[in-house]
């Protein structure tokens, strides 16, 4: 079993790896990939969570708002995912030594876990009228989770 | 007076000691910077969930108009941060900005997103009545999101091109 830094440094040197780190403008278009994602990703987590708070669309059920933008949210979670991968090889020493990348990526498996496990099944036991403490709490929670992970991944590029 | 005026007006933001600050600052700029891109959220991401739901991809169940009141104020909390952040950036590099080729891009699209909407709500959101429980919407609003995530998404290309420039 490798390092986590053998992983990294295979990804630098990989042919995805030599292209970015080589071509012109290739970071540059998947960076705008990464962020168009990221404006569906946070759009959709900030309705189903705002929904959850009872601050939106009260009338309607809150597992019928999960179930539909949790679809956005998986499809443009693998984008981000995808597109992360790129921009990773582009940088991956530094991003392997960057605290604000460790924080990014502990915040993204703390997000990705906590959807599936516990944010899932509580908005999809929910439906029509105000939110109890239990659906609040899950969707403060998420909210600050995913914050954490776009405020650390744009110190990425900062520190 | 050699150069235009809007050049001239946009190297005296430049020069102003508020531009100079935020430019020299060590992290004005960034956090300024950080506030607008992660605002994109805000105003991108609620606008898109609005036009998914008219293209019928997502929230059909929901009539339009419920899922237009949900959305819009939050469309416009991200514009508010969007545009005053973004003006604060402008302001420290406006004379830069000013011959960028991704921001004259990114202004131009500015411009045609804000007609989006004005010739939507003027047009076929008159009679959304008829069609708000629809699960896909009539043709003419279809075009209508379709142009808001075209322009949208072009509009954080050329965002983002501006560093690049």
């Amino acid at each position: 079993m490798l390092s986590p830094q053998h992983w990294f440094a295979a990804l630098a040197q990989s042919p995805l790896g030599h292209f970015t780190q080589t071509s012109r403008w290739a970071f540059a278009v998947i960076e705008m990939v990464h962020l168009l994602a990221l404006a569906a990703l946070g759009g959709s987590v900030l309705l189903v969570d705002l929904r959850l708070l009872g601050v939106i669309l009260r009338g309607e059920s809150a597992a019928v708002i999960s179930r539909d933008l949790g679809r956005v949210l998986l499809a443009s979670l693998a984008v981000m995912i995808l597109s992360g991968i790129g921009l990773l090889s582009e940088e991956a020493m530094k991003c392997y030594f960057s605290p604000a990348f460790r924080w990014k990526m502990a915040l993204l498996a703390a997000a990705v876990v906590f959807y599936f496990t516990v944010h899932r099944r509580v908005a999809r036991g929910a439906d029509g009228g105000t939110a109890n403490l239990p659906q609040r709490a899950v969707a403060i929670v998420s909210l600050v989770l995913w914050l954490g992970v776009g405020v650390a991944g744009r110190a990425i590029g900062l520190i | 007076m050699a150069q235009p005026l809007l050049q001239h007006f946009c190297q005296i933001l430049y020069d102003s000691p508020f531009g100079t600050s935020v430019r020299e600052s060590d992290y004005a700029f960034s956090v300024i910077e950080s506030v607008h891109v992660l605002s994109i959220t805000l105003l991108v991401g609620s606008i898109s969930i609005l036009d998914l739901r008219m293209l019928g991809l997502s929230l059909r169940e929901i009539p339009v108009t419920r899922v237009a009141r949900s959305v819009l104020p939050l469309t416009w909390a991200g514009f508010g941060v969007m545009f005053v952040s973004g003006f604060l950036l402008f302001w420290a590099e406006a004379a830069k900005s000013y011959t960028n080729p991704a921001f004259r891009v990114k202004v131009v699209l500015l411009l045609l997103v804000g007609l989006n909407p004005l010739i939507f709500h003027t047009t076929i959101y008159r009679r959304v009545a008829e069609w708000e429980r629809d699960h896909r919407s009539p043709w003419r609003a279809r075009v209508a999101a379709c142009v808001s995530l075209l322009l949208w998404g072009s509009i954080i290309v050329a965002g983002r091109a501006i560093a690049y420039f």
